[in-house]
């Protein structure tokens, strides 16, 4: 049985890693292809789809059964050994095989989405390298390894986001999203270093796996004591902000998440799967695999920042206008919700919650893709100077775009989770917990679910708000200007065979044969622990029921505002101008960081030149003046003496030579006066 | 003949030939020199492929321990009663070492390519450069503290003239402060010398000695000599081997260059030449962290201990300090110049803290600082070439126009700003798991110091983006407008050889960090073992 | 009366016109004058003197040598003036400083 078992483990092991490397494999062959053969879309769709297939086969072969982790020694430092490996649990074959399978739609999508870009082998290559880093960040076994491909999610997230680099405002977004991530990465990193000084190893199974490190240790008067050595308790809390940061920075949630909306000026392909489905589902990932460390009030920490952030994001899409943006808010509200329930316990639904979202935003996002490209076509068409991304100009799209406005509409859906559709289980399971574990605790814990249910309010409102002012309607633009032509359609294969799919995978079949109970969803179960709460609360019934019909009237409202005109909302009240500046969040940070660092360089630059160089001038200059001194003394005191001597000796000489001039009367005079002399002379001494 | 030995002197070899070609033959004058540099690149790796590993072969401390050692009296002088001077060549590396001289090697061989365009004065410029490349080699060999003193004086004065007659406009100004900006440190680093050598004496002979491995054995000093542990000896009413220590540590913290010593550093970059600012960023930043390492820590380890906040802290200091002052640069390779003092920040905190961890990641900062600042001064000097111009803001969008180029200078940046998968990365990380470390298993450095260095990761990606994205992304915009334009060709054959080899070793050491690390570790762990007494 | 006074006197008076002559005069031959005028004042004084050596009248005889010697003296004198003016077409003493050429 060992043996077999080990021979399991070695086959998972390699296709796990053949999964992984196709997509950098594909990266690499497609860096090497001349501009003019566009066949590096096939290449990394290829990739991609071989690489779901063995993502899948490992899926099936380790769900539900023992975890896979194998590993192999990568560098000594010191006595330390790191070794880089695979780990193959619930959680890693379910994103596993969730990545290729988002991917793939998006990929296809993307060969005519990108068809006239003129970089278009580049943007397949950083596609497939994103893939890969994906891939690679959940299968790690190893902090550090975890850390490696963390960053490099962001980085290829920051070459897509910036993939049109003529484009300032990419450019400025992508830098943007770099910096926060980092900001994130910082906090990972210090969190992998503490773990790595208290446990001594960088090794996931060790740490966080059944009967871990971690699991082992305790907080005890002011002292985190783990079974090999301690660090003050202050530590341990460090190590979780590092981990919050880092899951706050990759997943948008508050306070870092203002990178994400900014991040919409990448393709749009792009944001569905990576500022979608599968980058920003990363911080969520990590809260996963790092669930032992967090103390009940650490996730009561994340329960509050996710509702929060939920709420906040929900709030600011209400009346954003560029559709992308509204899609992106909507992300970062699900985020929130998923980063929620990983904080109420419901760790399982968070999980759910990830990977249903996964689906229907990434078809949303390809839905929007869809729309604002059919508008670039009406703009070019037609000459206008519009901004093809602002839902204000759009209207009625649901007769020229069937099928998009189909999967629209299922997308909606499931987002704002109504009955039959994906998200309807996994966001009530949420709402149904967060009452449960709020239940019993004091009065400001209660506005966790509370927040959360208003936030799925807000979801349906501005969902409809979303799907009324794109589909329903008129063609506003034909009002200001009748004459243009509507020469739009669904388009090709590419983006249809996208649309269906991820639309099937967004209803409730996929995961759950029960339509409206989440417990039987077979996604959910996988992730239970073993000590689960049965249903056994009023909740489960009331919590469903009551959303569901809330958000129906909340859909009706919003279409009569929109289409019907019954009510006009006021665009100058506070609330409309916070919503609308996203809680001048944006511009806070400017202010104080960004303008604050800058200031602080600045002055530190001045303070390098004036002072420290200054002191180094100073010295210089006092070396200068004692050297002149110096110079001076010597110019005029020794040099002076020697010149006295010079001088006597050479009048002397002169003197002297004057007797010795070779004319004979000079000889007579000098022997005159030396004769006076003598007699002067005696005369005297006498 | 020893291995060693030729490796050093080949570049006099080659150099004396190129002063005896007549100028006539200048053309010829860099195929020498590079001829030069590749021959002493192979010897280099040759060595390091032969060189041994494992706890037999660490090194540090122990004289028979070192590799390719050749040991030969040099000059000798009875002096009667007060027994005989003795001063040896005395050659040998053992795990720190190596690394470094394979960086140096590699290194020399880029500069030699990147003097290309060196047209005024060929001969003596290759001269000097060769010269240069003899002295540097050498520091990393010598164990005799006068022949090291001997080689690391020496590296001075090609540099002065290399910056002094082929710099930029300033070039006397800078050439000068950092001439004396070094001698300042090596001369008071030559009475410590003096007074080491009176303190040591030669178990075996019974007479003074330089011999740094010697001065390493408390048991060597004589019972009453100034740099005695034992005999407490002060001056000036600090105790002698504080003193001692301090003094070194500044020659060498200028040499790093450490805040607030950095100053030169910007100055002698801006105003080098491209291949000696390669150099001066490549390898001789190295020689301060590699004398910290052999000669301070080796020789004072008591001190070291004591001091290791100290050393932190600045550490810790130099990394932001350099960092936010990067932010402030708007003169390209002034803000590559700051950005170093802020990478080699990490060296001194990874030394101070004394860990296997910390010691292996400066040492592998070194490595990969030497590798990556070679690739950024490369850089900057393409464009300087073209335009005569560095200024940040006087470029946009040079991505549409210079594709390859931009590819380089993404790799070089990302690299640098600790990008997983190249060195950097590897280094910076095990640096600040070390210096977190070091509280629990060592106690020298409190834990923040891990933080506030990783802060400086932080930094080091805002300026370097914001150099990305102010100077390669965007609408093409030049000062210089459409002669810029068709002066700023994409990189040519020769500059794409060069940048790759470069590029391909900072991905190799993220990869296989243990291609540094396990040539090192014996002998970082001797290091760390030889401290802890 | 004329005593001995008077005589070294004149003699004094003679040597000083000799001397000045001898270091002022620019011509040869004015300066070998001068040589006569001083070899005369001593001629005169050795004559005064003589006075005093009754027996042998050693001062007149000295007195009488030092004329002939005088009269060579001048004799060869002129001739090397002569060959001077010869060669170098002056008689100027200080204009005459080859003569190591």
């Amino acid at each position: 049985m060992i043996p077999d078992q080990a021979h399991i483990a070695h086959i998972q092991t390699f296709h796990t890693v053949v999964a992984v490397v196709l997509p950098l494999l594909a990266a690499v062959i497609n860096n090497f292809i001349p501009n003019k053969l566009k066949i590096t879309g096939w290449i990394s769709t290829i990739a991609i789809l071989l690489s779901a297939a063995f993502a899948i086969s490992v899926f099936a072969a380790v769900w539900n059964t023992t975890a896979v982790h194998t590993q192999q020694l990568w560098f000594t430092i010191g006595a330390t050994k790191v070794y880089a490996g695979v780990w193959l649990n619930n959680l890693s074959v379910m994103m596993l095989a969730l990545v290729p399978v988002i991917a793939l739609p998006v990929h296809i999508y993307s060969m005519a989405y990108m068809k006239e870009d003129e970089r278009f082998n580049r943007y397949f290559t950083y596609l497939s390298f994103f893939c890969f880093s994906m891939l690679a960040l959940v299968v790690v076994d190893s902090t550090i390894l975890l850390y490696a491909f963390w960053e490099l999610v962001g980085f290829s997230s920051y070459l897509l986001i910036g993939f049109w680099f003529t484009r300032d405002k990419a450019v400025q977004a992508n830098k943007k999203a770099f910096i926060m991530n980092r900001i994130g990465d910082v906090g990972l990193l210090s969190a992998v270093i503490i773990l790595f000084a208290q446990y001594g190893t960088f090794d996931l199974v060790r740490l966080f796996g059944d009967n871990g490190l971690v699991s082992k240790s305790v907080i005890e008067n002011g002292v985190w004591i783990a079974p090999a050595g301690q660090l003050p308790a202050v530590w341990q809390y460090v190590a979780f902000a590092g981990i919050f940061l880092g899951m706050a920075a990759k997943s948008a949630q508050f306070p870092l998440h203002t990178w994400l909306p900014d991040a919409m000026e990448g393709p749009t392909s792009v944001s569905a799967l990576i500022h979608a489905a599968t980058m920003v589902a990363a911080g969520v990932f990590l809260l996963g695999r790092a669930y032992p460390l967090f103390t009940p009030e650490e996730l009561s920490v994340f329960a509050v920042i996710g509702c929060f952030t939920a709420f906040m994001a929900a709030s600011i899409a209400l009346t954003q206008n560029d559709l992308k943006r509204i899609l992106a808010y909507s992300t970062i509200s699900q985020l929130g919700f998923m980063v929620l329930a990983m904080g109420v316990g419901a760790y399982a639904s968070s999980l759910f919650h990830l990977a249903t979202h996964a689906f229907f935003k990434c078809l949303l996002f390809l839905v929007a893709g869809i729309v604002i490209h059919e508008m670039q076509h009406i703009k070019h068409e037609n000459h206008l100077d519009i901004d093809p991304q602002n839902i204000l100009y759009m209207g009625g799209l649901r007769k020229k775009l069937p099928l998009t406005f189909i999967s629209a509409v299922i997308g909606s859906l499931a987002l704002i989770g109504l009955l039959f559709t994906s998200g309807y289980l996994s966001k009530d399971g949420i709402l149904i917990q967060a009452f449960e574990w709020a239940e019993g605790k004091a009065w400001y814990f209660q506005l966790v679910p509370a927040g959360a249910l208003l936030t799925s309010l807000l979801t349906a409102f501005y969902v409809s708000r979303l799907i009324v002012k794109v589909f329903f309607g008129k063609f506003r633009l034909l009002n200001i200007n009748p004459d243009i032509k509507l020469h739009i359609s669904d388009g090709g294969w590419n983006y249809k065979m996208p649309l269906v799919l991820l639309a099937l995978c967004s209803l409730f079949p996929l995961f759950s044969l029960h339509p409206w109970l989440y417990e039987h969803a077979w996604l959910y179960q996988g992730f239970l622990p073993a000590n689960h709460l049965e249903r056994m609360n009023v909740y489960h019934t009331l919590i469903p029921v009551g959303v569901n019909i809330f958000c129906v009237i909340v859909m009706y409202l919003a279409y009569a505002m929109y289409v019907k005109r019954n009510y006009v909302a006021r665009q100058n009240g506070w609330l409309f101008r916070l919503s609308y500046n996203q809680w001048y969040i944006d511009a806070i940070y400017n202010k104080l960081f960004v303008k604050g660092a800058l200031a602080l360089s600045n002055l530190l630059y001045w303070f390098d030149r004036t002072v420290i160089d200054g002191i180094v001038n100073l010295l210089r200059s006092i070396t200068g003046t004692l050297s002149s001194l110096a110079e001076w003394a010597d110019r005029y005191v020794v040099n002076g003496i020697i010149y006295l001597i010079t001088v006597l000796v050479r009048r002397t000489g002169n003197l002297v030579r004057l007797f010795q001039g070779g004319k004979l009367q000079y000889y007579m005079y000098s022997m005159l006066a030396v004769v006076l002399l003598v007699f002067i002379f005696k005369l005297l001494i006498s | 003949m020893n291995l060693l030995t030729i490796l050093i002197f080949i570049p006099v070899l080659f150099g004396t030939i190129i002063l005896l070609l007549p100028s006539s033959l200048r053309a010829s004058f860099k195929y020498i020199t590079l001829l030069a540099t590749l021959v002493q690149f192979a010897l280099s790796i040759y060595m390091y492929l032969e060189f041994k590993t494992g706890a037999g072969f660490a090194g540090i401390n122990h004289e028979d321990q070192f590799q390719f050692v050749q040991k030969l009296p040099w000059i000798h002088l009875d002096l009667g009663s007060a027994g005989a001077m003795q001063i040896d060549y005395f050659v040998g590396v053992d795990g720190i070492s190596v690394p470094l001289l394979v960086m140096t090697t590699l290194v020399m061989v880029i500069a030699t390519v990147a003097s290309w365009e060196i047209s005024s004065n060929v001969k003596g410029f290759f001269a000097l450069f060769l010269l240069l490349d003899m002295a540097v080699i050498g520091v990393f060999c010598a164990l005799d503290f006068f022949l090291f003193y001997l080689f690391y004086e020496l590296m001075l004065l090609p540099l002065y003239f290399l910056i002094g007659m082929w710099g930029g406009v300033r070039r006397e100004y800078a050439a000068i402060k950092f001439f004396l900006y070094t001698l300042f440190g090596s001369v008071f680093m030559l009475l410590v010398m003096v007074g080491l050598y009176l303190s040591v004496t030669d178990p075996a002979t019974g007479n003074h000695t330089f011999n740094i491995v010697q001065m390493m054995n408390p048991a060597n000093y004589s019972a009453d000599s100034i740099f005695s542990a034992a005999a407490q000896q002060t001056i000036l009413g600090v105790p002698a081997r504080v003193l001692g220590f301090v003094v070194l540590f500044i020659a060498f913290a200028i040499k790093v260059p450490v805040v607030p010593l950095h100053t030169w550093l910007p100055v002698a970059h801006v105003e080098a030449p491209t291949p000696v600012s390669i150099i001066l960023a490549g390898v001789l930043l190295k020689i301060g962290g590699y004398g910290i390492i052999r000669i301070c820590l080796g020789i004072f380890p008591e001190v070291a201990a004591t001091g290791a906040f100290w050393l932190g802290l600045l550490g810790v200091v130099s990394i932001l300090y350099g960092a936010l002052n990067a932010l402030a640069q708007r003169d390209l390779k002034r803000m590559i110049a700051y950005s170093s003092v802020s990478h080699m920040g990490f060296v001194l905190l990874g030394i101070a803290s004394q860990t296997a961890e910390g010691i292996s990641g400066a040492i592998l900062q070194m490595i990969s600082h030497g590798f990556l600042s070679s690739m950024l001064f490369y850089l900057v000097g393409v464009v300087y070439n073209r335009v005569h111009d560095r200024d940040i803001y006087n470029f946009r969008g040079l991505g549409s126009i210079m594709p390859k180029y931009t590819a380089f200078v993404m790799i070089a940046f990302f690299a640098s700003l600790g990008l997983p998968g190249f060195s950097a990365f590897v280094a910076e990380a095990f640096t600040l798991a070390g210096t977190f470390k070091s509280s629990t298993t060592n106690g020298l450095l409190p834990y923040w110091m891990a933080i506030g260095g990783s802060i400086g990761i932080l930094l080091s990606a805002a300026y370097f983006l914001w150099t990305l994205q102010r100077m390669f992304f965007g609408k093409t915009l030049l000062k210089g407008g459409e002669v810029w334009r068709t002066a700023l060709t994409d990189i040519n054959v020769r500059e794409t050889l060069t940048l790759v080899p470069l590029a391909i070793m900072a991905l190799a050491l993220g990869i296989f960090p243990s291609l540094v690390l396990d040539v090192a570790n014996g002998s970082v762990l001797a290091l760390v073992e030889f401290l802890k007494k | 009366m004329i005593g001995l006074n008077e005589f070294l006197l004149l003699s004094a008076a003679l040597f000083c016109i000799g001397l000045y002559i001898v270091v002022a005069k620019r011509n040869a031959i004015q300066i070998l004058i001068g040589v006569e005028l001083m070899l005369n004042a001593a001629i005169l004084n050795l004559v005064a003197f003589g006075k005093y050596d009754k027996i042998n009248n050693g001062g007149q005889v000295f007195a009488l040598f030092a004329i002939v010697l005088a009269a060579a003296v001048t004799a060869v004198a002129l001739a090397i003036i002569l060959n001077v003016y010869r060669q170098y077409k002056t008689i100027d003493p200080s204009k005459i400083n080859k003569l190591g050429d």
